[in-house]
């Protein structure tokens, strides 16, 4: 299996659910606690496993606001994987997840060093790195309701933005959305080969150039026979 | 990057052990080390093992979790980080070895010293590469990286094998002058590193974002103070601040130490090595902290930058 | 996606877990939670997937509860102002909630016993008007409002004076079946979540989405067409795609003649009294020219084809002309003509009209039928509903202009000629609307000792007559709602009340109370004059305002102002109704409501202010409270709300009433009821049949249910008033041609004849008209963030680290023309006063306009953060910049205009003009220092306040690592 995440850049309006979703989850998850540093102080800094960043593309006054949520892409060649000294941090091979181990993880930070795409962060409190598990402790409870069974971002997401899946099955909502809405990868030519798949904004909707009467006006509003 | 004190002095000071240790080593086989007496060739390795394990001491202040630390031989198969602990750690008893073999006077002792000194390069090596195999830090994913962080140490670590040789014995030229030859032409490697560094080219926003066609700039990075992220990776010098550090370092670092070499080899007292040794020693500590604040990880784009 | 879960650990202890169900109060989107509970700690909120308003989903407020729960800004006991010190001082000391409450009784019984009105009682972001408005009524104080003055009162007003509902809670568009979908002026509002799933749903369909706002971020962002508005011109917009639509025929006149007042006759005589007052027979029945007989008949009449056009001639001679007419002739002028239309609002002419005809295009050539058979007003099988699938929602960017009102009725105009209330694919009620316009409660004016109101506080004016005035024709309410100022004022004007006390006009009060409001920072305007207003004295050196009494659950800012702080639970912590009395979360096709239930217990001596409410309400021996003994009729608030009835049947919750629990919507009080919503998830819902769907206004299917259910008085069509007679009333007031009570002072009699237009019309927000445009180039305006609600959210530690700190956003352009650079500092100034903020610039926002998210800025000390937090540091309000007064109105002997709406009073937060200059280096105030302006004293901490600790690991259980064996280390290459 190759787990991961499409996210569809055409819906998503940076609401933050996901990284609250995420964060409410994991801090009391198999990589918990989060900490936060300072929370109620002067520049406040926790540990999230998903954070929400906004682009302006193009210039006005046709500019296109995009809210770009990142979180790991759980790459197919995870250079954090290839990288990491003590075997902390690893991809699955049932199922593609990468995690770091947090019995083994010595916060060397080569991991995030290594990350293109910001995914991992050093936990003050517990020195090791975390990252998104793809809730690998929501995914195969049995306990849970079956629709249930989803990383906590996917299923709070208010504007269905964020699909979870499996990859390497053709039939999957992720490969269908992928192959039908032309999904990317971020940074492909590093070679890392995430897994995520970024969905672009669709074109708007080409609505007919309507034209305007050339005899304006000539179509007057008249009383007709209307019974009430 | 941000530049962590504990990681500069461990490369820094490790480098110039393997240097030291390799220069014993390399000059073991090629006939000059012998000259020395036994127990300065010991205090060399010593010196030189001393300043390896500082490093490697100084290397842990990094960790965040240190009590892991011991695992970080287990990915040898993949992580130069592990091959540079495992390597490490193999060079003490190589090294151990050696001593043994220059006072007990072994037969061994050139296959041992040739040992250590291609040991002390591939450790020498690995440490480099944990910079130089991330992608995503284009002043770092460059072959001259290992070349110039080899040469850094052969130059501090040959400077400081004269130094220390030249204290107890005769200045010998010709090594002086293959070590002012090898400090020229890092000097040289390191113009080229930063002519190559120059020319802008890899990732941009709008690559890393997909959104080619048109301009792209951060609005909201979805936290107002800084983050773990932000800390790492967000160090920013000014341009001219930068430019002029860099020409501090290789004054400090390269011009100084050829001068004050060039300055012996005219007749000054050996003695005037060691101060360009702790010259050279300084300008690579400078060089380190460049090392890192020059590097411009791609996760930058996302926070916003155009390019690195 | 099956997997035997063999190699991995038991993650949580399933065992140890409670689901518990309620309803999240982040903020007002009221959305179903389910809340995981382990070791009386909770572990996980999720929304509701069974639950209607969220359908499962949950914003990043709902996630974030955790944090608001552990917040070290709880209130965590009763308090008093220390003897001897000063208001504001922040010397507080602990009081038991007894003495607290025999302090409160005694006084409000001494208020209740001589002057009623000197009670004021204003509530803040809360959802439960309907217990305290009946709270009021029952004291006997016309003194009450909540919020809705400074929210979306216009919003709210022109919807219900129009259709019978409007937009929000009101109604939605149909998200399942709409083709076309505009949007203007809306943030993050409310029907928070129900927007986010209904714009998926839009994009998957295919439907075209369109956002008029002047800044695109948010849902701006998705939307396939960004219109980038001046603010505060939007009803130029409408109306000049109004005009296109007349122009070239494209309006649905079945609709306008079937279901509104477009037809009826108005009576044409200028300068005479009753001249545009409808044309009405003996039984007072409006009237139409019916082209069947070429005569006037009866409106009503199910017989009649009125003329959508034309003059005619009364029987008696009076000449009439029909609504329409006068609506052509309104919007066929120049004024709304496209190209002049562009100048005012920033929108291109060749926008303006490809706009409207695309909305045309979708409603007319789109057109969607459902096949379902349903009974109209008349009693006539119809067969089919007729959707025109264009749909709008519209939020406070409308709303809080002293314009809104109008502006609200001109979209409303918009989609009525599109023919799309109501219809499949259009813009559809929710239950208990939509209402007759207007609903037959009247603003009560009463204030006699011990006795309650005559009706509630809050009602429905439509005419002169019930003007709550004296016979001066002087505003009897402390907030000038329903007086002169403000005829329709009905949601009060809660943003004056502190400045009418303190200025003693009308008069002084006695006591203010306040639920849930931020008067002294981010609710008021003028924030600093507020705090000076609330320490004011008279020449006695007693305060102006002898006493505050604030219930709040955080230490805010007013609770600072306090001389008695009631503290409150959190909405985790108790028994609460949404209630289909007050503001409930139905949806497009069934009557919900719901209920919350504590999920933790309470640790600190506060209590829910709904106990509160009726604990006092036994004390003072209120009628409603009080049985024939003389004693008490409720034990609590959940008996309180189990047995009271509004009307025989009618309660508070509408599920699971009689006796046994099996009558919905009517029916006697349920012992039981409690735990049936509770065993029920905590929510109720009544799915409408589909012949009740759709047309309700004029379906009698749908009304013959509403009546049972108490939402309408009678199954009479609700006829959609285009036409305003109530505005007209109050304009005939202000000409002087009113057969009734009249102003008698000017500006009030150039208030009424200008603004009070019977059909929607666009004029420049007031303040910008007394503003000069050259002076203060620039708009300003704010909008919530989608993760904090007002205030709320900076004590909470994962929100906060979203955003510590709001910058004023600048177009790109327009700040590098000033020499702005991205994160420099500004002076912000306005004609009330200047601020110093940190700018950003961006692409996506109207040049003319800069912007930023609200409330944001703190005062120092307070919300539980530490005194270098980036909120009272960096962190500013525009509110500083705002008065309650427009320029020139708080000189002596001004009138003490409000700035605000003239016809409903709404606060006119967005009406701001500015202007922006760098901070220099030579600037003596702060310059080169990293610090917003103005600057506030530090608020002191409350007793036993406990501060945060600098590094906080939340888990309601020690997690369980996923390990990696070591032959996986050992073995594996680079994958």
């Amino acid at each position: 299996m190759k787990l991961g995440l499409v996210i569809d850049l055409d819906t998503c309006v940076g609401c933050h659910a996901c990284a609250t979703a995420c964060k409410q989850w994991n801090t009391s998850g198999t990589i918990g606690p989060l900490s936060d540093e300072r929370p109620h102080g002067k520049d406040p800094s926790g540990s999230w496993l998903n954070r929400i960043r906004t682009y302006e593309v193009g210039d006005s006054p046709h500019s296109k606001t995009v809210h770009m949520p990142m979180s790991c892409m759980h790459c197919e060649d995870a250079a954090c994987v290839t990288v990491c000294p003590t075997g902390a941090s690893y991809k699955r091979e049932e199922d593609g997840i990468v995690l770091v181990d947090q019995d083994k993880c010595m916060g060397c930070n080569l991991c995030a060093w290594a990350c293109p795409y910001g995914a991992r962060e050093l936990d003050t409190d517990s020195g090791t790195m975390k990252k998104c598990t793809l809730c690998v402790d929501r995914i195969y409870d049995l306990e849970l309701p079956e629709a249930e069974r989803q990383p906590a971002c996917v299923m709070t997401c208010p504007t269905s933005s964020r699909v979870f899946g499996d990859f390497d099955d053709p039939d999957s909502e992720v490969s269908k959305l992928t192959r039908e809405r032309g999904g990317q990868q971020l940074l492909p030519e590093l070679g890392y080969n995430p897994v995520n798949s970024y969905l672009p904004p669709r074109n708007p909707k080409q609505q007919e150039k309507l034209k305007v009467s050339a005899l304006q006006g000539v179509k007057q509003l008249v009383n007709r026979l209307i019974n009430r | 990057m941000h530049p962590a004190f504990s990681v500069l002095i461990f490369t820094v000071t490790s480098g110039a052990g393997y240097g030291l240790l390799a220069w014993l080593g390399l000059g073991q086989t090629l006939g000059y080390s012998q000259t020395l007496t036994p127990e300065l060739q010991l205090i060399m390795g010593v010196i030189a093992m001393a300043l390896v394990s500082v490093g490697l001491l100084s290397s842990t202040l990094h960790l965040a979790n240190p009590k892991n630390a011991w695992r970080s031989f287990s990915r040898f198969r993949t992580s130069w980080l592990s091959r540079e602990a495992v390597f490490a750690i193999a060079l003490y008893p190589l090294s151990a070895l050696y001593a043994a073999a220059i006072f007990w006077q072994w037969n061994s002792i050139n296959v041992l010293a040739g040992l250590c000194v291609v040991l002390a390069l591939i450790t020498l090596f690995s440490t480099s590469m944990i910079y130089a195999s991330l992608k995503t830090i284009r002043q770092w994913h460059t072959p001259m990286v290992p070349a110039l962080f080899m040469a850094y140490a052969l130059s501090s670590g040959g400077l400081l094998f004269l130094s220390v040789g030249y204290f107890f014995a005769p200045i010998n030229n010709q090594l002086l002058n293959i070590c002012i030859g090898l400090v020229l032409i890092t000097l040289a490697l390191k113009l080229v590193y930063f002519f190559w560094q120059g020319k802008p080219q890899g990732a941009t926003l709008q690559t890393a974002t997909g959104f080619t066609q048109a301009s792209v700039r951060l609005l909201d990075a979805g936290h107002s103070a800084p983050t773990f992220l932000n800390r790492e990776f967000g160090y920013q010098v000014a341009a001219d601040q930068l430019l002029r550090l860099r020409v501090l370092m290789v004054l400090v670092a390269f011009i100084v130490p050829l001068g004050l070499m060039f300055w012996v080899e005219q007749g000054a007292t050996a003695n005037v090595l060691v101060v360009a040794w702790l010259a050279m020693m300084t300008g690579l500590l400078l060089e380190r902290w460049l090392f890192f604040a020059e590097a411009r990880h791609v996760v930058r784009l996302f926070h916003g930058e155009q390019r690195c | 996606m099956k997997k035997n879960g063999q190699q991995l650990p038991q993650f949580e202890d399933h065992a140890k877990q409670e689901y518990r169900y309620t309803t999240c109060y982040m903020c007002a989107c009221r959305c179903g939670i389910k809340v995981t509970v382990e070791d009386e700690k909770i572990r996980f909120i999720q929304g509701n997937p069974d639950h209607p308003v969220n359908k499962g989903v949950l914003c990043a407020k709902g996630n974030s509860a955790i944090m608001k729960q552990l917040s070290p800004a709880k209130l965590t006991q009763p308090l008093i102002r220390k003897p001897g010190t000063e208001r504001g001082a922040g010397e507080f000391e602990p009081i038991s909630w007894d003495k607290a409450l025999d302090l409160l009784t005694d006084r409000l019984r001494h208020i209740r016993a001589t002057d009623p009105k000197k009670l004021a009682y204003f509530t803040g972001r809360d959802q439960m008007q309907a217990l305290t408005g009946l709270w009021a009524s029952q004291f006997g104080t016309i003194n009450w409002a909540a919020h809705g003055g400074f929210c979306s009162v216009n919003m709210a007003a022109a919807g219900l004076y129009t259709m019978g509902h409007s937009f929000w809670e009101f109604g939605d568009p149909d998200w399942e079946n709409t083709k076309y979908f505009m949007m203007w002026g809306v943030a993050e509002d409310h029907a928070s979540n129900p927007i986010k799933l209904g714009l998926k749903r839009i994009k998957e369909r295919g439907a075209k989405f369109v956002a008029v706002n002047p800044v695109r971020t948010g849902y701006q962002a998705i939307a396939d067409e960004w219109i980038a508005i001046t603010p505060g011109t939007d009803a130029m917009l409408a109306l000049s795609m109004v005009q296109v639509l007349l122009r070239e025929g494209l309006v649905d006149d079945e609709f306008l003649i079937r279901y509104t007042n477009a037809p009826q006759l108005v009576i044409n005589t200028p300068g005479k009294q009753g001249d545009g007052l409808l044309l009405r027979d003996s039984e007072g029945n409006p009237q139409v020219w019916d082209q069947h007989t070429n005569s006037v008949q009866s409106a009503l009449s199910a017989q009649v084809a009125p003329a959508l056009l034309g003059e005619y001639e009364a029987p008696c001679g009076t000449p009439v002309r029909t609504a329409f007419s006068i609506l052509m002739d309104k919007y066929m002028a120049p004024e709304y003509a496209p190209e002049a239309a562009a100048k005012v609002c920033g929108v291109d002419a060749q926008t303006i009209e490809r706009i409207a005809l695309e909305m045309a295009h979708v409603a007319f050539k789109e057109t969607i039928t459902i096949d379902t058979e349903w009974t109209d007003w008349a009693g006539r099988k119809q067969t089919q509903f007729i959707g025109r699938p264009v749909s709008m929602h519209a939020m406070r960017g409308i709303s809080a202009h002293s314009n809104g009102f109008q502006t609200c009725r001109a979209i409303h105009l918009l989609q009525v000629v599109l023919g799309t209330i109501d219809c499949p694919g259009g813009h559809l009620a929710k239950p208990p609307f939509p209402k007759h316009i207007v609903p037959h409660i009247k603003p009560a004016k009463g204030n006699a000792p011990n006795t309650p109101l005559e009706s509630a506080p809050l009602g429905f004016p439509t005419q002169p007559e019930d003007l709550v005035i004296d016979e001066h024709g002087k505003p009897r309410r402390i907030d000038k709602a329903y007086s002169w100022d403000a005829p329709i004022a009905n949601h009060g004007l809660m943003h004056m009340v502190i400045s009418n006390a303190v200025e003693g006009d009308p008069y002084h009060i006695d006591t203010l109370m306040l639920f849930m409001a931020n008067m002294a920072w981010n609710s008021s305007m003028n924030t600093a004059q507020t705090m000076d207003m609330l320490r004011a004295k008279d020449d006695n050196g007693d305060y102006k305002i002898p006493f505050i009494v604030t219930c709040d659950a955080f230490h805010s800012e007013t609770v600072n102002f306090s001389d008695l702080v009631l503290p409150d639970t959190t909405f985790l912590e108790r028994y609460d109704t949404i209630s289909m009395l007050d503001r409930p979360i139905s949806e497009v096709d069934a009557a919900c409501d719901s209920i919350r239930q504590p999920i933790l217990a309470v640790d600190r001596d506060v209590r829910s202010w709904q106990e509160v409410m009726v604990d006092l309400a036994g004390r003072l021996k209120f009628p409603a409270f009080t049985n024939d003994q003389g004693q008490p009729k409720f034990q609590d608030y959940k008996d309180f709300i189990i047995n009271f009835e509004r009307a025989p049947g009618i309660g508070f919750l509408a599920g699971w009433r009689g006796k046994n629990g099996e009558k919905s919507l009517r029916g006697e009080p349920n012992p039981n009821q409690w735990q049936a919503y509770i065993d029920n998830q905590c929510f109720f819902k009544f799915e409408l049949k589909p012949n009740q769907r759709y047309m309700r206004h004029a379906n009698r299917d749908y009304m013959e249910l509403a009546k049972e259910a108490g939402w309408v008085d009678s199954t009479d069509q609700i006829v959609i008033e285009l036409y305003s007679e109530t505005l007209q009333k109050f304009r005939l007031a202000g000409q002087g041609l009113y057969d009734g009570p009249q102003p008698t002072q000017e500006h009030h009699k150039q208030r009424l004849s200008t603004y009070f237009d019977p059909l929607p019309f666009y004029y420049a927000p007031l303040e910008q008209a007394l503003t000069d445009a050259q002076e203060y180039p620039f708009f300003a305006v704010t909008q919530r963030p989608m993760f904090m609600y007002h205030s709320w959210d900076s004590q909470n530690a994962w929100l906060r680290q979203i955003m510590s700190q709001n910058y004023l956003y600048m177009h790109r352009s327009k700040g590098e023309a000033l020499g702005i650079k991205d994160f420099g500092w500004v002076w912000v100034e306005s004609h009330n006063g200047r601020i110093r903020a940190q700018v950003k610039l961006m692409e996506g926002v109207n040049p003319n306009t800069v912007w930023t998210w609200n409330a944001i800025g703190k005062q120092q000390g307070t919300w539980g953060l530490s005194d270098d937090a980036n909120e009272s540091q960096q962190g500013f309000l525009m509110n500083h910049l705002i008065s309650e007064l427009l320029p020139g109105q708080a000189e002596a002997g001004a009138q003490r205009i409000t700035n605000s709406d003239p016809i409903t009073g709404q606060a006119a937060w967005y009406d701001l003009r500015v202007k922006i200059t760098p901070v220099s280096d030579d600037d003596k105030d702060l310059a080169g220092q990293n610090l917003s302006w103005p600057r506030f004293d530090k608020v002191k901490p409350l007793p036993n306040f406990t501060p945060a600790s600098k590094l906080s690991s939340y888990t309601s259980h020690i997690n369980v690592n996923l390990k990696r064996g070591w032959r996986d280390i050992f073995s594996r290459g680079a994958k």
